[in-house]
């Protein structure tokens, strides 16, 4: 195990040098930060324009990160050579793996957890005034502060999925292919319950279509079950047993994904 | 661990150590245009544990892809190796093993300290022992004072160095050297090449890949010369360096008389840098020989057997193969 821990180190303390990573940190809280003006836009709907912007920059930012960060974990010490002195130690290739995996997932939550705070912040100061003038909606608002933290919570096994996927994803095709492929599993992943609609029996789908669109939602990350805006805006109390059973989903998906980079990887010259 | 026996002069067998042995190891990248394989062809070497081996070849003659395959960074397409009695790629020989790359490649944010910390700290080395392991390495390799530069602004032959310590962070039984003194002043040079001796008499084995035969010389025990691929040289350098039955006798400040003398005595002769060289093939004939050019008021520089620079013997085996 101590490999592992080994790789994850060096990785996080080379990741947080990348100033690409930087740039995308600065401008991500700057979004979160000015989310308040933008509420002045949309008079009425104004703690929406905030969580939207917050919660969704987080995600955004955390994605672009993780995609960015992911692809270039493995290719860049294949690419400089370091691999070599690191593969020729103890070190197996699963450790190897493993450990620049959670070097990049050390360096995408330290990130999440900054514009995290960053949206938090702006929050706790925003939602007073507007709470103010709605005193009615008082449990809402408590029930926003929690909400808000799971819906962090669960940003962070979201983007490390994303993180997942982009690893794998750079031992499989060049860097360009990797990039696209994530971002697509990304986005798709956010739309897999229309592929279940769509494969409904109900509304008309063909045996194939059934068939072709059923496994497409099956393979698929569920992206979607992390967001709870929804129910955040709605002040609807999201129960903890809700939030531990969407991070088991995608810790499972997680383990099977880095398996396949393992067994991807195993096989791979250096 | 793996043996073999070997007859001693006493008549007794004993079994000798083999650090490395591979057989028929081959990697086929591709063929060219006239169909021969590109890579590394059926390689079947036996290092001794305590040996220097070297292995040497042009650029393209696949040292670089055996010290891979050896290091289990890339798989063969044919044949087995072993280290250690251990097949290559195993994590169970890594332990006991150093490896310096050719122009070594390393985090470029560490400091010399940190560099070589996290390399300890793969083997599972910390706290006091490896602390005093780092100064230790340090000291050895020239770099002490050096040790707060991070290694973005290390100098090639800085690179050179701290590479080199951290091939040897954990006490390695068995060193790869690739290229070894690439990179460094005649001095650095020549401290590497007493740090080799050094370990070679402290029972470690030294695997060197490189094209400065001069270097390789007096280093080695065994080489095994590469070209495309195939292996066209191998045995013990002193083996290899002999010439059968050839004697030579070089004389300075020698008359013309004496020069037309020698080339009639002589199997062939060579004028170098104001010295006439001759080529006997009897001892007897160079002796006679240097009594007349000394009689003839010459000076004898050299008087003894002949023998080859392993230049010779690489450019005779690559140029036999071309």
């Amino acid at each position: 195990m101590r490999p592992i821990f080994r790789v994850a180190r060096a990785t996080f303390h080379e990741a947080w040098r990348r100033r690409f990573l930087n740039g995308i940190l600065v401008f991500a809280i700057l979004i979160i930060g000015s989310s308040w003006v933008f509420a002045y836009l949309q008079p009425g709907a104004e703690l929406q324009m905030v969580i939207d912007i917050g919660l969704g920059s987080i995600r955004f930012f955390g994605m672009l990160i993780a995609v960015f960060l992911g692809t270039r974990l493995i290719p860049d010490e294949i690419e400089r050579r370091t691999i070599h002195t690191i593969l020729a130690k103890p070190v197996s290739r699963a450790q190897f793996v493993f450990g620049k995996f959670l070097g990049g997932a050390g360096t995408v939550a330290a990130n999440l957890l900054l514009m995290g705070i960053a949206f938090y912040i702006v929050f706790a100061i925003k939602a007073p005034q507007l709470q103010a003038q709605k005193p009615e909606d008082a449990l809402i608002f408590a029930a926003m502060y929690s909400n808000i933290a799971k819906a962090i919570l669960l940003s962070f096994f979201e983007i490390f999925l994303v993180l997942g996927i982009a690893v794998v994803a750079s031992t499989l095709f060049s860097w360009v292919l990797s990039v696209i492929f994530t971002f697509v599993i990304y986005f798709v992943g956010q739309m897999s319950d229309f592929f279940q609609q769509l494969a409904d029996p109900e509304r008309g789908a063909s045996k194939a279509a059934q068939i072709l669109l059923g496994t497409i939602y099956r393979i698929l990350p569920h992206f979607e079950i992390f967001d709870i805006r929804e129910a955040i805006l709605q002040g609807t109390y999201t129960p903890w047993t809700t939030i531990l059973r969407i991070i088991g989903q995608g810790v499972a998906y997680l383990v099977v994904v880095l398996l396949i980079g393992y067994l991807v990887f195993n096989e791979r010259e250096v | 661990m793996v043996g073999a026996d070997w007859p001693a002069a006493t008549g007794r067998c004993f079994a000798i150590s083999l650090a490395i042995k591979t057989e028929n190891l081959s990697k086929i990248y591709s063929h060219d245009a006239t169909g021969r394989p590109v890579g590394l062809v059926d390689l079947s070497l036996e290092v001794e544990e305590g040996q220097v081996f070297g292995l040497l070849g042009p650029n393209g003659s696949g040292k670089t892809t055996t010290l891979k395959l050896l290091l289990g960074l890339i798989f063969p397409t044919a044949g087995k190796g072993e280290i250690f009695g251990h097949p290559l790629g195993s994590n169970a020989y890594k332990e006991r093993i150093g490896f310096l790359p050719e122009g070594p490649y390393f985090y470029e944010h560490l400091n010399g300290i940190e560099l070589l910390s996290f390399y300890g700290s793969l083997f599972g080395m910390g706290g006091g022992r490896l602390a005093a392991r780092v100064e230790e390495l340090l000291h050895l390799v020239g770099m002490w004072d050096r040790r707060f530069i991070r290694v973005r602004d290390y100098s090639r032959g800085m690179r050179q160095r701290i590479g080199a310590a951290q091939a040897m962070i954990n006490d390695p039984d068995l060193l790869f050297l690739d290229e070894l003194t690439s990179g460094l002043d005649p001095i650095g040079a020549m401290e590497m090449h007493k740090l080799i001796l050094e370990l070679r008499d402290q029972g470690k084995t030294v695997f060197l890949c490189s094209h400065l035969l001069k270097d390789m010389e007096p280093l080695c025990d065994r080489v095994i010369i590469l070209n495309r691929g195939q292996m066209c040289e191998t045995g013990a350098v002193r083996d290899l360096l002999r010439v059968e039955n050839q004697y030579r006798l070089a004389v300075s400040n020698f008359s013309d008389d004496l020069s037309r003398r020698l080339v009639a005595l002589a199997q062939r002769t060579e004028p170098e840098e104001g010295l006439l060289a001759a080529y006997f093939a009897d001892q007897n004939a160079a002796l006679s020989a240097a009594q007349e050019a000394s009689a003839a008021g010459a000076v004898i520089e050299e008087l003894g057997t002949h023998h080859r620079t392993l230049e010779e013997v690489f450019i005779e085996a690559v140029g036999g193969e071309e």
